[in-house]
């Protein structure tokens, strides 16, 4: 079947849809509407397989960004709450004028009521506005009293329309408390320009790209007050809220550092990111999380992307945020039943743009109506942004009706009502068929000096039916692009590259928050850690999976080197071990499949898997969907159940090839900036400190080390083929402990793990001040210092004399490196607690 | 009458806390019955930056941020003020309904600010069973210090003093049901009271004079720091009552901030990063100062 057929069939006026909307590609008397003449005739070119193909093809993009910018979401929480369907909706350039005409005119409106709320407010003086809209309003926080006097408050809005029967666009709400969404819209339209058919591209549809050059030019306008190239960062609620994805897709596109209020610090007036090289100071905040969570200490409440004192230095000028707290003030639906009167007294103009119609209930005669019409609105909170409770009066039964008549009557001024509408009809392309949706488009604007810019396109929802839909970016069923026509065609502009023009060369990205650096840091010892229990662990069940276990004099050695990484309880590690090897066996599989065991490895595993995760960002695609896949097959294995050891065998064996793979992508895949060198740092001391640990462990108190011990500590650090190729099967204690220990040729030796550590300590940012070597650098030196200073004699006897001391030295020294870097590079960042709540207690 | 008011707010934690932002409502306002003589805020360890601004509601507050940590910190609020007797005692004001029906048109200046106390805030609430217990003090035509009057005594009447029964958290709501709390449950019953009646009312918080002056029973709530309300009047502007000590404050209570509820005038609070949790040390000595004349 061709899709001629199916435009035939499908893109024809349904008759249940007739009378009662407005249909998007057809006019009522059959004809297709302008807009959309070329698109419905080029669709006769394309088949219906074909588009199914394609459609298939634009998820695979989609949830192939979800895995790169997706983050620790234990695999359950869809980050994209909806699918794409490849057809747009299509405006042409006049329709879309007269629509953008008034999304301008009435941002401009809601920024005058905004700074008069929060300013002067003249409107409730004057009576234009009753003082419940404030007084009674939760969202009227009096910390943001004054902070809109110079300058643009909202700069940012994103504005929910509906097309009623006539024609006509209504605003069903209006979005300036973070709105979201514009990220979604830019990327719903790269998957669709990639993966929509040849035939249907159309050279006349407006670029997105110039709105987000608007918006860059805006945010640096707002910060040239400060300094003349202003420091912009993006700042996130972080990971665990639903949308971070746009956030990390937006911060990538718009070129600014992704903060999370941890991440930021108010010091002396200013505000700072805390970077891995100090305090570097930010001029301009765009801030994706809610106005009433942005300082903890005056707004109280722990958000995560609060940052304490922010309002202060908000007040004194020294930092610019978009939006200006206090502008999502106009999300609450009372503004609507307001607004015409209110465009005449601010703006002197007519409303262009009407919202759809609404009734405050607290004014007797608005009320009155209410009452009259009530079966056929919708009944509101008043100061509640929309998507809250949405009650349909003429769905209720009777006792329903009185209920909610008693609820309004008690408390009038806590209510609106809203008509409903009837939102128009469009094609859709679901499951292989063409068929029928309603749509609501989010609309985006940016400030642009007095006026504003809006985005020639928009985010489009569309629900099977015209029901009220929940207006939040994640309604509905699907996504579309949508396209607005110019007038000729369009020349390409592009955020994403600039091909003419070369830019200045750096080795370095600009700045390195703190809290990657300590994610990274701790990936790093979790990466090395897996990788060493894993070993240790194939090792041990090797052995107790072999005929008769009782005869491998090593492995109570190596079960005490378990035992001492607290993978397996201590009283493993007791000489009459041979009586306990059957509980040993039952047990292991337990403990080394549950994440409880805060030592073992599937806990490694999943903290390397939860940080990779978090910091994707800093790392390729490749090495975090590779850790990813490493911790699921490793989880997967693990929930299927172990019957034995044999099967923890298998899963280990392959947890090790992973872990090599990952190994072997950061190797050759990550740049050698500040986010390796502390993912290294941290593998380092981490290898640094098992490999001490095991020769400590495994070594016998008066004697040489036995030979089988000494192959199975090959074993563990991987050395067997260096050891084979330099002294063929000839084990000797002096030998395997050079090639552990002191060589600094063999990758997995000791002095290496110094002497890498060594080299990066030297690189860290921040030194130069001081002509003396700083704390870490004293730490790392003597620690090398000692093991280079080994002397022959030391690796021929027994280790209990001198060696055993000296590991523990080392070991004590990579803990010791661990807090220091923690605490000076890494540990001013922390989520900020309260002191009040539950303590002062007035009598 | 003079005062001189001594308070103590100590912070311990036990692991220290690498970086704390502050926010102290600890001067006395100026009213038209209290002047503020002498105020000075000593914090210990001084702070790396200290300012001071004044809230939505008129308060003074001090902020002060610790950018090298700290373990114990300690802020020592000592202050002179002078009282003198509300003068109209004896007046008792408009009827509740008139002052009612002013809040509901609230054409004035000063019934539109005082409009703002009417509605429901974070810790108060506007409902029927709050305008239910109201209802049988509101007899027609009473006069609105008479409604207080046997509001206060129906609250002293029904509602026992227990510091265990409640903690600075407890809703209103529950304090209401089980009929026991401290002052600043009290005082939060009482505006919900009067604000699900139409009536506009405010939080105080402040101190109350450590020994009672002579021949008068020792008051509740005296060595920490004290919590009552405010209670819009009409011509006589605002009325404060205690519900806590069952009176009309006249010259045992000193005003430190009003606002909403308690959210709006904590008389510390902060945010602090790193550390363990901190213990409270609260100590208030409020001493009459000799009147040289």
């Amino acid at each position: 079947m061709t899709a001629i057929d199916a435009q035939e069939r499908y893109l024809s006026v349904p008759d249940r849809i007739r009378p009662a909307v407005y249909y998007e590609v057809y006019s009522p008397d059959g004809r297709i509407r302008p807009a959309w003449s070329d698109f419905v005739e080029r669709l006769g070119h394309v088949s219906a397989e074909q588009l199914t193909h394609r459609s298939q093809q634009a998820e695979q993009l989609l949830e192939e960004n979800g895995v790169t910018f997706n983050v620790f979401q234990e695999g359950r929480q869809a980050q994209r709450p909806w699918s794409l369907d490849l057809l747009p909706l299509i405006l042409d350039a006049a329709d879309w004028e007269r629509l953008a005409t008034g999304l301008r005119q009435r941002a401009r409106l809601l920024e005058r009521i905004i700074a008069d709320c929060y300013g002067a407010r003249e409107l409730i003086r004057d009576g234009t506005l009753p003082p419940e809209i404030l007084f009674a309003n939760p969202g009227f926080l009096r910390q943001f009293v004054g902070l809109h006097q110079c300058g643009t408050s909202m700069v940012l809005c994103a504005t929910e329309l509906g097309r009623a029967p006539d024609g006509e666009w209504r605003v069903m709400a209006d979005r300036a408390d973070a709105p979201a969404g514009e990220a979604f819209a830019l990327e719903n339209r790269i998957a669709v320009s990639r993966t929509i058919p040849q035939e249907l591209h159309d050279p006349m549809v407006q670029r997105l790209a110039p709105f987000f050059v608007a918006m860059q030019n805006t945010f640096k306008s707002l910060g040239r007050r400060l300094s003349e190239n202003p420091r912009v960062v993006l700042l996130s609620p972080g990971s665990r809220y639903p949308y971070y994805f746009e956030d990390v897709y937006l911060a990538r596109y718009l070129g600014y550092t992704l903060a999370e209020g941890a991440d930021l610090a108010v010091r002396d007036d200013r505000v700072f990111l805390k970077t891995l090289a100090g305090l570097v100071p930010i001029d301009v905040i765009v801030s994706r999380g809610v106005e009433r969570g942005i300082d903890p200490l005056e707004l109280g409440g722990g958000e995560p992307h609060g940052i304490p004192g922010l309002l202060k230095v908000l007040r004194q000028g020294n930092v610019a945020v978009a939006n200006v707290p206090g502008s999502g003030l106009i999300e609450s639906p009372i503004f609507m039943a307001f607004l015409p009167r209110l465009c005449r007294r601010l703006l002197g103009e007519d409303l262009l743009l009407p919202s759809i119609a609404t009734w405050w209930c607290g004014d007797p005669r608005q009320l009155e109506e209410v009452w009259r019409r009530l079966d056929e609105l919708v009944i509101k909170p008043a100061f509640q942004a929309s998507g809250g409770e949405e009650i349909l009066a003429g769905q209720l039964d009777e006792a329903g009706r009185r209920e909610l008549r008693d609820r309004i009557s008690a408390q009038p001024h806590q209510y609106v009502a809203q008509e409903l509408i009837c939102r128009s009809a469009l094609p859709v392309f679901h499951n292989g068929a063409i068929g029928i949706g309603h749509a609501a488009v989010r609309a985006f604007l940016v400030a642009d000096g007095e006026d504003y810019n809006v985005m020639p396109g928009g985010l489009v929802r569309f629900a099977p039916t015209p029901d009220p839909m929940v207006l939040s970016i994640s309604a509905g069923d699907g996504s579309k692009d949508l396209w607005i026509l110019g007038d000729s065609p369009v020349h390409p502009v592009s955020l994403l590259s600039d091909a003419a023009k070369p830019v200045v060369l750096r080795r370095t990205s600009a700045v390195f928050p703190s809290r990657v650096a300590d994610d990274l840091f701790w990936f790093g010892q979790s990466l090395d850690r897996a990788d060493y229990l894993s070993r240790l662990l194939r090792s041990v069940i090797d052995r107790l999976t072999a005929e008769s276990a009782a005869d491998f004099p090593e492995l109570p050695w190596l079960i005490r080197a378990l035992a001492d990484q607290g993978q397996v309880e201590a009283g493993f590690a007791i000489d009459s071990f041979v009586s306990l090897l059957p509980t040993l066996t039952e047990d292991l599989p337990r403990t080394v499949a549950s994440v409880e065991e805060v030592r073992g490895l599937a806990a490694a595993v999943s903290e390397m898997e939860r940080l990779a995760s978090l910091e994707r960002l800093w790392m390729s695609p490749d090495t975090s969907r590779k850790v990813r896949e490493t911790a699921i097959a490793f989880r997967a294995s693990a929930d299927a159940g172990w019957s034995g050891l044999v099967d923890v065998l298998e899963a280990i064996n392959g947890t090790i090839l992973d872990l090599a793979a990952v190994s072997g992508l950061i190797h050759d895949g990550m740049i050698r900036g500040p986010a390796w060198r502390l993912l290294e740092m941290g593998r380092r001391i981490e290898r640094a400190r098992n490999t001490a640990l095991l020769i400590r462990s495994i070594t016998p108190d008066e004697s040489l080390i036995e030979r089988p011990v000494l192959k199975a500590i090959l074993e563990v650090i991987d050395c067997r083929m260096t050891y084979r190729a330099r002294y063929y099967d000839n084990i000797q204690q002096n030998a395997v402990l050079d090639l552990c220990l002191t060589d600094e040729t063999c990758p997995r030796s000791l002095a290496v793990q110094l002497v890498s550590l060594a080299e990066h300590v030297d690189a860290l940012p921040g030194e130069g001040e001081s002509l003396l070597r700083t704390e870490e650098k004293r730490i790392v030196t003597s620690a090398l210092h000692a093991v280079r200073m080994l002397a022959q004699e030391q690796l021929e006897q027994p280790p209990a004399q001198g060696l055993q001391e000296l590991l523990l030295d080392v070991e004590d020294a990579m803990g010791q490196l661990s807090r220091v870097i923690t605490r000076k590079y890494l540990l001013h960042s922390g989520i900020p607690r309260q002191i009040t709540s539950g303590l002062e207690l007035p009598q | 009458m003079k005062y001189r008011v001594e308070h103590q707010t100590t912070y311990v934690n036990a692991r220290p806390v690498s970086v704390g932002h502050n926010e102290a409502r600890l001067t006395p306002r100026v009213t038209a019955r209290q002047a503020v003589l002498s105020h000075a805020i000593q914090i210990e360890p001084p702070p790396s930056g200290c300012t001071t601004l004044t809230d939505y509601f008129g308060n003074t507050v001090t902020q002060f941020i610790f950018n090298q940590g700290y373990s114990t910190l300690s802020i020592s609020a000592v202050n002179e003020v002078s009282l003198v007797a509300p003068q109209d005692a004896s007046d008792p004001g408009p009827n509740w309904e008139s002052l009612r029906s002013e809040l509901a048109e609230h054409a004035s200046a000063e019934s539109l600010d005082a409009y703002e106390f009417c509605f429901e805030s974070p810790r108060c609430r506007v409902a029927a069973e709050f305008a239910e217990y109201g209802k049988a003090s509101l007899e027609p035509a009473r006069p609105l210090r008479l409604v207080l009057v046997d509001l206060l005594d129906r609250i002293h009447r029904d509602f026992r003093y227990d510091a265990q029964a409640t903690t600075v958290t407890t809703p209103v709501e529950q304090v209401f049901r089980q009929r026991r709390g401290v002052c600043q449950d009290f005082a939060h019953l009482m505006i919900s009271v009067l604000r699900s009646c139409g009536l506009a009312a405010r939080y105080v918080s402040g101190y109350l004079r450590t020994i009672s002056a002579p021949g008068k029973p020792r008051l509740v709530g005296a060595d920490a720091s004290h919590a009552w309300l405010s209670v819009y009047a009409g011509r006589l502007g605002w009325i404060d009552v205690d519900p806590t000590n069952r009176q009309f404050t006249a010259l045992d209570h000193i005003t430190l901030a009003w606002g909403r509820d308690y959210t709006d005038v904590a008389p510390v609070k902060g945010v602090y990063i790193g550390g363990s949790s901190p213990q409270l040390q609260v100590s208030v000595d409020v001493r009459p100062v000799e009147e040289r004349s």
